[in-house]
């Protein structure tokens, strides 16, 4: 009994050994057909021998079926893979028939862009809020109190000359500079204060170097022990944060009327590095802001001891940083909305 | 203001300046050096020379060829000036020079050699006009060096003077600030003659608020030469027209000293006395620059007895100018209340270099220095010595204070320990006598110092300036619990720029005014919204005669502007404030979103047409910044006629009652009147609704467990009923579990009966707490259908 088993199953075996090596000869799906009606059809081996299980005796029965159910599993199972195999392939072959040109252009959502302005206040605000500073704003039509009297410009004062300005009465104006939200914000709070003040400023000035609306940041820091080194300190960070780390600043004396001492602040100029072009008439620096420790005279105006606080303020100008900053030659340019100009940033 | 180096030295005891050196430290210490101009290198290789003979041209009759000594060298010149004559001494530009723009070299005119060039006065640009060549005196050492002969070998130097500092709108102030800074010593002349002639003179002041001091000295009978041309180059450099010896010689003291004087002629006065008073009422003048000016009582005039000879402070009278017959001269010193002289200078738009000094409030002790300075500079020119008394009516004020100042405060305000006795010596550099008393110094203000040292944070920037701000070091402020970023508002204003930039439109900043013009155009003055024009009462000119209030005039000028630029397709937004006049002082400012959209959306392309801009673009632009905003709220327009807008294509925008603002197309007459072709729409929300009203905070929504079954069901009505109408109704209609409803499709045309449209909707049905079936939803629809066919005789589309 032993013996007929063992002969079955080197038949299978010798079976199974023919089908592998025809497999590996079939090319495609229809010799693989052939090959499986070879070997698992009706005349195949496998099948008649389980056909005529029924046949043999009682005792071989189970011996044969599973024997031969393992080579049949084996068969199919291989016959599948290989299936599979040929269908892939002939996929692949079909979308290598699928081509498009690759150069043409993309469909593209229309690209918007935030003005150049806006981007640099941002900028400047990212910079202060990383160091402790809330950003305050305040109305572009002012008193002339809070525009000039309360910081320490009363009327008649020569600086006045300076700043032309554009009035709705006699007392109310466009503010000429954001200045005012210093005394405004003081006399809503007390120490320590942290603001910038970015906004529309407005003088009544127009030509090639100047336009009627313009745009500052201001900023004011006071406490208890605020100093002159401070501010040094406060601007000279900011100034390499927008300019890099590279650039030299100094600080010149200057005159403005609510702040004493009185300063203002220039970077070496980055196209000759500090040698002297065009750019910075020569001299190789590029002002770039106006600051000052807080004239005790503006305490006076919101209640503050001067003894007891002191303070800095400065202001800086956006449209110059934006035209040292991306090479902008025209002033004039920021309020045109040339769509050119406009959606290069 | 305009200085040179060399006049700068005529005050210092020092023989030579580097100009490098005086830039810097000036400008390092508050003075911004703006410009500096070598003027010597103007005159480079330009030498005296003597023209030794010359004979016509043999080829040319109007040139002449010359043999010119120039010391080292005698040159073959060929000239076109005929007014010179042999031995004459002239300037003589060698080859390698450069005159004007014209570079000299060696070349042959009409087959003769000429090796250099004979220039004129004009051709130096030492006058604006000369003809024939430049004859200089005998004081010219003939091969020396042209510039330093004439005295021009100079550097000038162009300063900003802060308002603050009217004593240093002088030489002799800026040389007082190089003193200090260098510790150079001054060389200031110290006048202290006196003079007795008595010629019965009155000086009357009617109000010494305005006039504290009027100071005036008769010249009588003096020689009336020209100029020395020294004289005249220092003027021209610093951009001072040179005229007459007298008026020349005011106006250098002045420059020199920061006195202004003014010489009347005073044979043209009309008496022996000078008033100074108040103009009358209607009193007329005609100034030296030959405009009539029309006085009132607020600005004050010199008067003679008659009437009034000159503007206190800006500009003397016609009448009683220096000309070329005057003999007599009275020589005015005076000075003048500064605010005073700037208002009147407002007032008549007149400013001159004399008010520019008197606004800022000058010294009054510097009266009598000027006149003595000028009557030395007068002799010295012309020989003429004056022995006249000079006239002072003066009364004096305090003009001069104590200040202590405490090396603490120094430490306080500059975070810098700076010793008292470093401060001490810095104060005394600048004129300003002090004590030390201790760790304090007591300093004792000087007259011409006295507008602008009131207080001890004043000497505390003095100490700062010359020390140097770059000396001391920086230091970041004691770390501090403060808090910094942006408010609420603020952060979602900057989301909503990040939001619009996304979808494509492009930020534009438009000047804050409107015309009348435009206001008309838009006919802005019908809509109550946007009639409340604040204006302004010093406009520019008529572009800004009133604060905008609607951002639409403007941004409809940037399409106008783009378009002419050929850039006709325009998606733009705008953030902005607009102003309302109110009944307070100050106008209502409110934050404004305008976006405007007119063009092509999509341009041509190789898989699709052209797409233009409307109506639903606009919409859903709005739409998509309520979604990301109001994530749950729905937008609503609701028609309403501006006159700005298409009279059926505009209304309000809002949000579950919020009003937002106005959307629609602009009003295609506008559009024609302002040459614009191309449909425009336009939205403006106020943000300051917007943002008040956003929810800071979203609630998690929990994601639907059970599958939804969408239905689609195409009705149609008639064409006036409303998208609105009908999706409320069928929301009315369903029960919980209508989820959605999606709009999509709108048809009208051959397959629909004339006045019908279809319309067709996706309605998404959801049960929360188990899988719905089929049956739930036919229940549903039938019920919407049935009520829709009720109220709007919708009817099923097959």
């Amino acid at each position: 009994m032993d013996k007929d088993v063992n002969k079955l199953v080197n038949r299978l075996e010798e079976e199974f050994q023919n089908f592998k090596k025809d497999l590996k000869e079939t090319t495609n799906l229809k010799e693989l057909e052939k090959l499986k009606v070879n070997y698992l059809g009706k005349k195949s081996l496998i099948t008649t021998t389980l056909k005529n299980i029924g046949s043999l005796p009682n005792d071989l029965k189970p011996v044969v079926g599973k024997n031969t159910n393992i080579y049949r599993k084996k068969i199919q199972a291989s016959l599948d893979q290989k299936v599979e195999f040929f269908e892939s392939l002939e996929f692949d072959k079909k979308l290598r028939k699928e081509k498009i040109d690759l150069s043409l252009p993309g469909k593209k959502p229309e690209l918007g862009s935030k003005n150049i302005i806006t981007q640099v206040i941002e900028e400047i605000e990212e910079i202060f809020i990383g160091m402790g500073f809330k950003i305050a704003e305040g109305p572009e039509v002012e008193l002339d109190y809070y525009n000039f009297e309360a910081l320490n410009t009363p009327e008649d004062h020569p600086a006045r000359s300076l700043h032309d300005t554009f009035f709705i009465s006699d007392d109310v104006l466009l503010r000429t500079h954001t200045s005012p939200m210093q005394v405004r914000y003081m006399e809503k709070y007390q120490p320590p204060i942290n603001i910038i003040v970015p906004g529309k400023v407005y003088r009544r000035d127009y030509d090639v170097s100047h336009t009627p609306m313009f745009t500052q940041i201001e900023g004011l820091v006071v406490d208890k022990d605020i100093n002159f080194k401070h501010l040094k300190w406060t601007l000279e960070t900011v100034a390499r944060k927008i300019f890099g780390r590279d650039r030299r600043v100094r600080f010149r004396p200057h005159y403005f009327p609510f702040t004493e001492p009185s300063a203002e602040m220039d970077v070496s100029c980055k196209i000759c590095d500090g040698k002297g072009c065009r750019v910075c008439s020569g001299s190789g620096w590029l002002e770039i802001l106006g600051a000052g420790m807080v004239d005790p005279n503006v305490y006076k105006f919101v209640g503050y001891d001067p003894d007891e606080f002191t303070g800095f303020a400065f202001g800086i100008g956006i449209e110059r940083i934006c035209m040292l900053k991306y090479g902008i030659n025209d002033l004039r340019a920021f309020f045109e909305n040339d769509m050119r100009f406009i959606r290069q940033f | 203001m305009k200085i040179t180096l060399n006049w700068l030295k005529d005050f210092l005891k020092i023989k030579e300046l580097n100009e490098e050196e005086v830039a810097d430290l000036l400008t390092m210490s508050g003075t911004e050096v703006k410009k500096s101009e070598d003027v010597g290198a103007r005159f480079k290789d330009i030498v005296i020379g003597q023209v030794n003979e010359f004979s016509s041209h043999p080829n040319a009759d109007k040139l002449s060829v010359c043999k010119v000594n120039v010391g080292d060298n005698i040159l073959n010149i060929v000239c076109g000036a005929s007014n010179f004559k042999k031995n004459d001494i002239v300037p003589v530009a060698l080859p390698g020079s450069k005159v004007g723009d014209l570079k000299i070299r060696r070349s042959k005119i009409r087959g003769q050699v000429s090796e250099g060039m004979m220039c004129s006065e004009a051709e130096l640009g030492l006058s604006s006009d000369s003809e024939g060549i430049m004859i200089l005196d005998g004081n010219y050492k003939i091969g020396k060096s042209f510039a330093k002969s004439a005295g021009l070998d100079d550097v000038i130097m162009e300063l900003e003077i802060t308002p603050n500092r009217p004593d240093c709108l002088s030489i002799i102030g800026i040389a007082r600030e190089l003193s200090a800074l260098k510790d150079i010593e001054l060389n200031i002349p110290d006048y202290n003659y006196s003079l007795e002639k008595e010629n019965n003179f009155n000086i009357e002041i009617k109000d010494y608020n305005l006039c504290p001091r009027y100071s005036a000295k008769i010249f009588s009978n003096v020689p009336r030469i020209e100029s020395p041309q020294w004289l005249k180059n220092r003027l021209i450099f610093c951009d001072v027209r040179p005229s007459d010896l007298i008026v020349d010689l005011t106006n250098y003291v002045m420059l020199e000293t920061g006195q202004p004087l003014h010489a009347f002629d005073k044979d043209l006065l009309h008496s022996d006395k000078i008033i100074v008073r108040r103009a009358k009422k209607g009193e007329k003048i005609r100034t030296i620059d030959d405009n009539n000016r029309d006085l009132n009582p607020e600005m004050l005039v010199i008067a003679d007895e008659g009437k009034a000879v000159a503007i206190a402070g800006i500009m003397g009278g016609k009448q009683t100018e220096i000309n070329q017959n005057t003999k007599n001269f009275l020589l005015e010193s005076a000075n003048f209340n500064g605010p005073s002289i700037m208002r009147t200078s407002k007032k008549l738009g007149l400013r001159s270099e004399a008010s520019n000094r008197f606004e800022k409030q000058i010294d009054p002790y510097l009266t009598i220095f000027a006149i003595k300075r000028f009557q030395v500079l007068l002799e010295r020119i012309t020989g003429h010595k004056e022995n006249a008394k000079i006239y002072d009516n003066f009364k004096k004020t305090k003009r001069n204070r104590n200040i202590v100042l405490r090396s603490s405060k120094i430490r306080q305000v500059l975070g810098e320990d700076i010793k008292v006795g470093v401060a001490s010596e810095i104060l005394s550099g600048l004129q300003i006598d002090n004590k030390v008393k201790g760790k304090n110094l007591e300093a004792n203000i000087p007259s011409f110092r006295y507008e602008d040292l009131e207080r001890e944070v004043d000497l505390v920037e003095e100490v700062a300036r010359i020390y140097g701000f770059n000396k001391f070091g920086s230091e970041p402020p004691a770390a501090k619990q403060s808090m910094g970023g942006y408010s609420f508002y603020q952060k979602k204003i900057r989301q909503l720029r990040d939001s619009l930039r996304d979808i494509g439109l492009a930020e534009v900043i438009n000047y804050s005014f409107i015309s009348q013009e435009n206001f008309d155009k838009f006919n802005l003055g019908e809509e109550e919204e946007f009639n409340k024009l604040v204006k302004i009462i010093n406009p520019i000119n008529e572009d800004f005669q009133y604060l905008r209030s609607i951002l639409l005039p403007a941004m409809f000028k940037t399409l106008e502007d783009n378009v002419k630029y050929k850039t006709s397709d325009i998606a733009i937004f705008e953030v902005s404030k607009v102003f309302e006049k109110s009944g307070k002082k100050l106008p209502i400012e409110k934050n404004k979103l305008g976006i405007l959209l007119s063009g092509r959306k999509e341009q041509k392309s190789w898989d699709n047409g052209v797409e233009y801009y409307d109506f639903y673009d606009l919409k859903g632009m709005l739409e998509y910044i309520v979604e990301k905003f109001y994530p749950n709220k729905d937008l609503k327009i609701k028609a309403k006629e501006y006159k700005f807008f298409h009279p059926t294509i505009g209304g309000l925008a809002n949000i579950d009652g919020i009003d937002l603002g106005i959307i629609g197309k602009v009003h295609p007459s506008i559009c024609r009147g302002l040459d614009i072709e191309q449909d425009v729409y336009y939205l403006e929300i106020n943000l300051d609704n917007f943002i008040k009203n956003i929810k800071g905070f979203k609630n998690f929504m929990p994601i639907p467990r059970y599958p939804s079954i969408e239905m689609d069901i195409a009705i149609v009505v008639d064409i006036n009923i409303k998208h609105d109408d009908i999706v409320q109704l069928i929301k009315e209609s369903g029960t919980g579990i209508l989820k959605n409803i999606r709009l999509f499709d709108v048809y009208q045309g051959k397959q629909i009966e004339e006045g019908k449209k279809s319309m067709a909707y996706s309605l998404t049905f959801r049960r929360e707490d188990k899988t719905l079936k089929d049956r739930e939803v036919e229940i549903e629809i039938k019920r919407i259908l049935s009520n829709l066919s009720k109220k709007f005789n919708a009817k099923l589309r097959e």
